[in-house]
């Protein structure tokens, strides 16, 4: 059993009055998350770093604006999207945002960086994670990987909840093709 | 083309109602198609979670950022009771405050008369003796006071103390003799 004293909600309050022991407890309760969402849809850990702590600055100077403690995690998610697509403007700002992809190595995804995959982990993930497009691999991050729900992903990536659904299934779709392909006998 | 009454990716990623969910279930026991369609979603998501989550490369803190200060005054105040010219200002301040109040009596004395005589000394001296030795007298008195109430309570709760070993001695005497197995000094 975890046993949590203190609430994400009652740091938050703490620190939107201007606690910063509280808001450091509560980024070392989110920041491994936060990174490597940030980690998986920009391809690189220096950038995913430097990121992350962007997004909690970014944060900490705008607590006061979260109307709800208990919206934290998508409100949270919501500004590293944006910090994320503001790098990969500022990068390539002659080309939009979703034409930004990460460029395939041999051990896994890569952004104009070091590899982010170590070598023993499942280069069919990888490969698979490579080729779909940054909508549909971002939608796969925050459902797969961290367990939100549409109306929550919805809230982050600023779209439609249809929209969400499209590119999540669309890019299910996709993996299971790679991943679980149909075997002559069936499931493979 | 899926069979199932509702979307099965819907219901592999827990978006559906209870009720949803229990048709779902209801559906796919007795549906092969459905059935292989879910253990390829459930391959598909076992292979995505290959990938790891990492650890933060360097943990996230801003315990002593000054940009977390509310505002620049602030800023500056703390800043400035956190460093060393805290002890020189007090020092300074201390300083300050003899020098007016020395100037100030200094003023007061000689406006009226100029330098003081050794006469006028002398009654001084014998104003702040005298006054000296009343606080001395009302400090004695009090102390007084509160040592003769102090006694006088010790005494009171000695003797009911007394009086309640006393009683209970009685109560046990009593007890004993009515019980019949009470034997006299006198017997033995």
């Amino acid at each position: 059993m975890i046993f949590r004293a203190v609430e994400d909600t009652d740091l938050i309050r703490q620190a939107s009055r201007g606690s910063v022991e509280s808001y450091n407890l509560l980024v070392s309760r989110w920041e491994k998350r936060v990174y490597n969402y940030l980690l998986r849809i920009t391809g690189n850990r220096e950038d995913a770093l430097d990121l992350a702590q962007d997004v909690f600055l970014k944060a900490y100077q705008n607590l006061r604006k979260l109307d709800d403690p208990g919206r934290f995690a998508p409100w949270i998610y919501r500004i590293a999207h944006n910090e994320a697509y503001s790098l990969f403007r500022k990068r390539k700002p002659e080309v939009d945002a979703d034409g930004v992809e990460p460029r395939a190595t041999d051990t896994g995804i890569n952004v104009g960086g070091s590899s982010v995959f170590p070598i023993e982990l499942s280069l069919a993930v990888a490969s698979a994670l490579e080729r779909l497009s940054p909508d549909q691999r971002e939608a796969v991050v925050l459902k797969i990987y961290q367990g939100f729900k549409f109306e929550e992903m919805a809230e982050i990536l600023s779209c439609p909840v249809s929209t969400v659904k499209s590119r999540l299934y669309t890019a299910l779709e996709l993996l299971k093709a790679e991943l679980a392909p149909i075997s002559p006998r069936g499931v493979s | 083309m899926s069979c199932s009454p509702f979307d099965l990716r819907d219901y592999y990623l827990k978006e559906l109602t209870d009720p949803q969910q229990r048709q779902v279930e209801a559906h796919v026991k007795v549906c092969s198609a459905c059935r292989e369609e879910m253990e390829r979603l459930r391959l598909t998501q076992a292979a995505l979670f290959s990938l790891r989550d990492e650890e933060i490369p360097q943990r996230i803190a801003f315990v002593s950022d000054p940009v977390f200060e509310p505002s620049r005054a602030q800023r500056w105040w703390a800043a400035f009771w956190g460093s060393s010219g805290r002890l020189g200002f007090a020092g300074a301040a201390m300083l300050s405050a003899v020098l007016l109040f020395s100037a100030l009596t200094r003023t007061a004395g000689t406006s009226s008369s100029g330098a003081l005589s050794p006469a006028d000394i002398d009654r001084h001296i014998q104003r702040a003796v005298a006054a000296s030795e009343v606080r001395q007298t009302l400090m004695t008195k009090q102390l007084v006071h509160g040592l003769v109430e102090r006694l006088d309570r010790e005494h009171s709760m000695r003797l009911v103390a007394e009086n309640d070993a006393e009683y209970a001695q009685k109560q046990a005497y009593l007890a004993e003799r009515k019980n019949g197995d009470y034997v006299t000094p006198a017997s033995n």
